[in-house]
Order: C-alpha cells, then structure tokens, then sequence
C-alpha cells in the first residue's frame, strides 16, 4: 500500500465501503467465518450484517442491558459478548443463544477467547471464570479488587488480569494456584499480551501505560499521553504496540532485547485530528487502523508519511474497529451507532 | 453528546435515604433514572435500571491520603454511557460509613467522567433526632454534612421545636452553604433535591449564605464553615497562586471550596470548586452592570484559622 495527500479528498468508505445504522452505541465489532460482521449494541443486541446476503442484517436480543464486549468465539462462526445483566452469552448467525454462565448483579466486561488452547475467559467483577468450548466451568480465579483487563498468552496456557494494584498471572490449568503478582501502585484498567509472550502491558487510570518483562518482572513505564489510552494493539509479530490516547497513533517500540525502555515511540498519523480512541493492526502488514473522537478513521504505516482516510469526521467517536483474519476487510463502529466496513482488496493505490 | 446529570445521596443508615431514592424514583415526573446503589443498601429499589456498586476506593499515586477516586464508580458511569438515551440522569447512593470526598473528587479527576456528567448535587439525609449524636462518635456523619449541598433534616416530628433549631444550627455551623430543607418522610419537592445544578455554585452563593453570629463553644470535631467576601476587585495571578498553595498545602483539612469572585479586569465571574486538593476555576458569565461585584470564598473544613484566611483573602485584592 502507499498513500497520497490526495486520497483524503474522499474517503475509502465513500468511494468503496458499506454502511449502516444500528441506532445503538457500538461496543465492539469482529468477524466471522463467511465474512459475517458483528457488532454488539449498548442497547443489548447483537447485529450480524452482511456475509452470504450482503445487505441483510439481523438483529439478536442477547442481554437485558447493554453488551459491554464483544470477541469472536472458538470456530469463528459464534460471538462471545459479555452484558451489564451479568450474562457471559454465545450468539450464532442465525440468532441462537446460548448462556455460558450467567452471574445476576455482577457486570461482564472483559473477555477473552483463546484458540490455541480452546479457552474463553470472562470477568464477573472481581472474579474471572474460565469455560471450555463446550461451556464447562474449569477455573475460578478470585481478585482482591475488579478485574479491568484480562489476556491469555500466545498459548492459551496462562492468563494475566489487571486490576487496581497491577496485574496477576494465573496458570489456566492448575486449581487451588496462588498467582504470581506483579505489582504497581494505581489502577489498571485494561491489559494485553505481546504476541511473542515476552511482554504484558496495562492501560492505567492515570493516562500512562505499564509494562512488565515476563520472563524477569522489569517494569517499563510509558507516559505521556493527554488522555485514558482506551486501545491496545499490536503490529505483526509483536515489533510495535499501537496506542489510542492521543492525537498521533502512539507506536512504542518492542523489537530490541528491551522493548521500549530508553526508545522513543513513533508517533504516527495526522497528529491534529483530536485524540485517537480505538487502534487496529492488520493481521500481516504494519499497518494500523485509528479511529478519532470526531468520528474520522485512517490507515497508517510504519514508515510511512501520509495516513489514508477510511472515514470522513461524523456519527460520534469511534469506538470499534476490526480487521477480517485476512485482512482484506475493515470494519469499524461509533457512538451513534454507525457501522461501517471496507473491502480493501476493491481498492487500487496509486503506487 | 449531552452531559448526564448525575446527584449523589448519602446520609446514615436509618435516616431516609432509601425513602428518598424510592420517592424520586416512583412520582411522576417523566424521567428515568439510572440508580447506582451499594452492596450494602437497604433492599427494596423499585427501578429498571439499578447497578450494584461496590465503592472500591483507589488512592491517585501522588502519594496523598485524601486524593482518593471511586474506581467502581468510573467503570460503571462509563459502561452507563454504552446505554444512552435510556435515562435521562443518575442516582448515585452512598453506603451510610461513606466519605463523600472520593465520590466527588471523582467527577474533578477522571476526564470521560467529566465530559459525559455532570455532579447536580450532593444531598444528605440526617435524621433530627440522632444526628448530633451521630456527629459526635462519627468522622463520616461529619463529612457528610459538609459535603451537602442540599441537606434533608427528615424525622422532624420525633423531636421538639428546640431540639429541631439547635440541630440546624449545628448543621449550620458545619456548612453554611448547604440549603436546609425539614422533612418527616422526604417528603419535600423533588425539585428543591434534582435538577439543583448546586456544583455550578452560582445559584447557591448567589443565595445569601445563612451565617451564623459567632458560635459561643467549642465542639471537639471543630468542621466549620468560614464566609470571605469583599466589594474589591482581586488579583487573578495572586489569588490562584495563593489556593494551588494553600489547597496544596492544607487541603487535607479543606473539605470543600466555593467562590464566586471578581477579577481585576475581567468581565466575567471567576468560579472556583474544589474538593479537598482538586481545584476548578473558570471563567462563566458576566457580571451584570446592576450588579454589586462582590467576592464570596467559602471553605469548609477542620483546623481553620478564620483570621489567617482573612488576611491571606484581603492580600489578594488588586
Ligand atoms: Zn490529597
Ligand atoms: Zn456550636
């Protein structure tokens, strides 16, 4: 891909893309086999548009509340979503529900799906359940505090939560295990882990990132951001982590023997546009997708000067992107419940 | 996207606050509230949409014991905004051992809590017959009325004519800014407790605050209030380096701070909030020509030197 000054006259979206309206906030949007979009609603729904009928869209009643997560499930072809109804819930394209677990009075934020390991893990507030593919309880992990973030490693064999105080590391199959726990003093929010297991980072309250080494517990502080970093990402293979939080798409480096310690990040982008609330990295190539909080959306690259605009500013922040497994499609959602998707492969750079 | 309003009720166990939060919720008035109450509330919320909190009280990593945020309170507001356009404001009920400060020291410091809401009010129940007592053996009765912008002295037919006007004078001598209202069983206008907009400050200095003629004892938790005016323009540089340091300094012991105050130079009012150590202040309307442009600073707090205050106050007039 390469990018021209030109390309922001008109938008991907408007030139090759599809929309929509789900008159909801948008929580989250995935994928599905069969290039099925999902989205989950701040009014409860669940939205299945395109795939096979590309202008049909369904619409699922899943909680009695609103959805607060949304991740493509084990097969590809059902969503997790977790509610503020206490429902850790599994939804197929043709609207059957059914309860993974469901915990009244608690919410059900984070949730995570692992493949490697055919796990799904959600947090009911302080308490992080783990279920097998076929919804069976296998793991109870308890927290002094309510979990914030929550990610398997590459692997699916171990599982790391933040909450107020750091985070904690858990074995996924192991009973009775004490975690070990990494502390730092504030409130962790929410939490990745690098694609090469090496690495966990936290969002925390106090517009900073934290990051520790695995292997050792080094800790790594990264700050300076204007606002609460809402988005993680990371670019293939783990070389950057790609940060919503700011006005450029903050890119730390994490390719040396000691990640981003001493490095400055890239700051990638437009870098006038407002604060970016919601990063994606392509599966393949350095390139990450940043929505805006006046609704615009672009693609940049590693490397590479110009941004390209995939959506005009417009229908409220972005709050979801997400990319197909093959990274031809993009998808992205906002406040006011737009939704919008772009077959990349349909578009012809200049080179 | 609008801002929520958003009104905190707080008050001891037993003193009504229950009563209060299910009469909002049940007249008729058109509006739908999202209720976030605690773990340990009184059963019996006749609502659609009730959240259980758990007040995880987070300290902010500056190291200071008084800056202390709601943590649970930022995770649920935030998850209430996915709902919008559900309700049309929120009810925030506090466990009756609350301190007040980290609930609206939560509203100062968190930015998407302050983009999206806005703090209406602070409103405590007290019960006329037990409060004093209950002021005498505990810390968070007493910030609890300090905290108030609007107060609720319900129970008031369980205690005498006198018993009632010593109690509101003790409610008095702790805040002075507080709008005191006698109820039996909450009953009082819903509108004197919602839609108040009592942290835009304008509308509760812009009463005249109810003082007191100097108090005659001593009481060992020494909460008080203490009024500065003056009919002469200030110093802005002066006046906001003398509140960062003394709010710094002493705002452990300041629990809140309210100014309405006239700038040398400057057409509009200089409005100034804080709770304990965060402070706010800014530039809102104009004052009007007809207007007497006086200065009104209120503090609230323990171990306040009136007459030093006064001093460091008249330094910074212009
Ligand atoms: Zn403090
Ligand atoms: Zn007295």
């Amino acid at each position: 891909m390469s990018f021209s000054a030109e390309q922001r006259e008109t938008s991907l979206l408007d030139r090759i893309g599809t929309r929509r309206m789900l008159d909801a906030y948008v929580v989250g949007v995935a994928f599905l086999e069969g290039g099925v979009l999902a989205a989950a609603l701040g009014d409860g729904r669940v939205a299945f548009v395109g795939g096979a009928s590309a202008d049909a869209s369904r619409f699922v009643s899943v909680h009695d509340g609103a959805c607060l997560s949304l991740a493509a499930d084990l097969g590809g072809e059902r969503v997790l979503t977790g509610g503020d109804d206490g429902l850790l819930a599994s939804t197929d394209t043709a609207g059957e529900t059914t309860a993974v677990a469901n915990v009244a009075g608690r919410w059900v934020e984070p949730i995570a799906v692992s493949v490697a390991s055919g796990l799904r893990a959600a947090a009911f507030g302080k308490t992080v359940r783990l279920f097998t593919r076929d919804d069976s309880a296998v793991g109870t992990f308890d927290h002094p505090n309510t979990v914030g973030g929550l990610a398997f490693d590459p692997k699916g064999r171990r599982l790391a939560t933040a909450h107020y105080g750091g985070a904690s590391l858990w074995w996924t199959k192991a009973g009775g295990q004490q975690p070990k726990r990494l502390a730092w003093s504030g409130s962790h929010l929410s939490l990745t882990w690098s694609p090469d297991g090496k690495y966990i980072v936290t969002a925390m309250q106090q517009n900073e990132l934290h990051g520790w080494r695995v292997a050792d517990g080094a800790d790594m502080r990264m700050s300076g951001y204007p606002a609460k970093v809402r988005s993680m990402t990371w670019l293939p293979r783990g070389r950057y982590l790609a940060t919503s939080g700011a006005e450029p798409v903050v890119c730390w480096p994490f390719h040396g023997k000691d990640g981003p310690m001493g490095k400055a990040p890239l700051d990638l982008g437009w870098g006038f546009a407002g604060v970016v609330t919601v990063v994606a990295a392509h599966p393949r190539h350095d390139v990450v997708a940043a929505g805006y909080e006046d609704g615009a959306t672009i693609l940049v690259q590693i490397d590479r000067a110009h941004p390209v605009l995939v959506k005009q500013p417009g229908e409220g922040a972005v709050t979801a992107l997400a990319w197909s497994a093959d990274g031809q499609h993009l998808a992205l959602g906002t406040e006011s419940g737009f939704v919008g998707r772009v077959r990349l492969s349909d578009w012809r750079a200049p080179t | 996207m609008n801002q929520i309003p958003v009104t905190v009720l707080t008050g001891y166990l037993g003193a009504g606050k229950t009563t209060l939060l299910n009469r909002i919720l049940t007249e008729q008035h058109g509006k739908k509230y999202a209720v976030v109450v605690n773990e340990f509330g009184e059963i019996g919320i006749d609502n659609d949409l009730v959240v259980n909190a758990d007040e995880e009280v987070f300290e902010m990593n500056n190291g200071c014991i008084c800056c202390t945020v709601r943590g649970d309170l930022i995770r649920i507001l935030g998850g209430l905004m996915k709902r919008q356009g559900s309700f049309d404001g929120i009810l925030i009920e506090t466990t009756g051992l609350a301190d007040p400060a980290p609930v609206a020291q939560t509203f100062f410091v968190d930015e998407e809590v302050r983009r999206r809401t806005s703090l209406d009010s602070i409103v405590t129940v007290v019960d006329a017959r037990h409060v004093v007592q209950r002021l005498g053996d505990s810390h968070e009765a007493l910030e609890q009325i300090a905290f108030a912008d609007v107060v609720l002295l319900n129970k008031t037919d369980l205690v005498t004519a006198e018993e009632l006007t010593q109690v509101e004078k003790r409610i008095r001598s702790i805040n002075a800014t507080a709008i005191i209202h006698h109820t039996l069983r909450c009953e009082v206008d819903l509108d004197a407790v919602l839609g108040r907009r009592a942290f835009d400050l304008e509308r509760i200095l812009a009463i005249e605050p109810n003082f007191l003629s100097e108090d005659d004892h001593q009481h060992d938790d020494a909460v008080k209030s203490v009024c500065l005016r003056t009919d002469r323009p200030l110093d802005g540089a002066r006046l906001t380096e003398w509140l960062q340091s003394l709010l710094a300094k002493r705002g452990q012991d300041l629990l809140r701070t309210k100014g309405i105050l006239s700038i040398a130079g400057q057409d509009k009012q200089f409005v100034v909030q804080a709770v304990h150590m965060l402070m706010e202040g800014n530039f809102t309307k104009s004052w009007s020509p007809k207007e007497n442009r006086e200065s009104r600073l209120v503090f609230i707090g323990r171990n306040i030197d009136e007459s030093e205050l006064r001093r460091q106050f008249d330094a910074c007039i212009a």
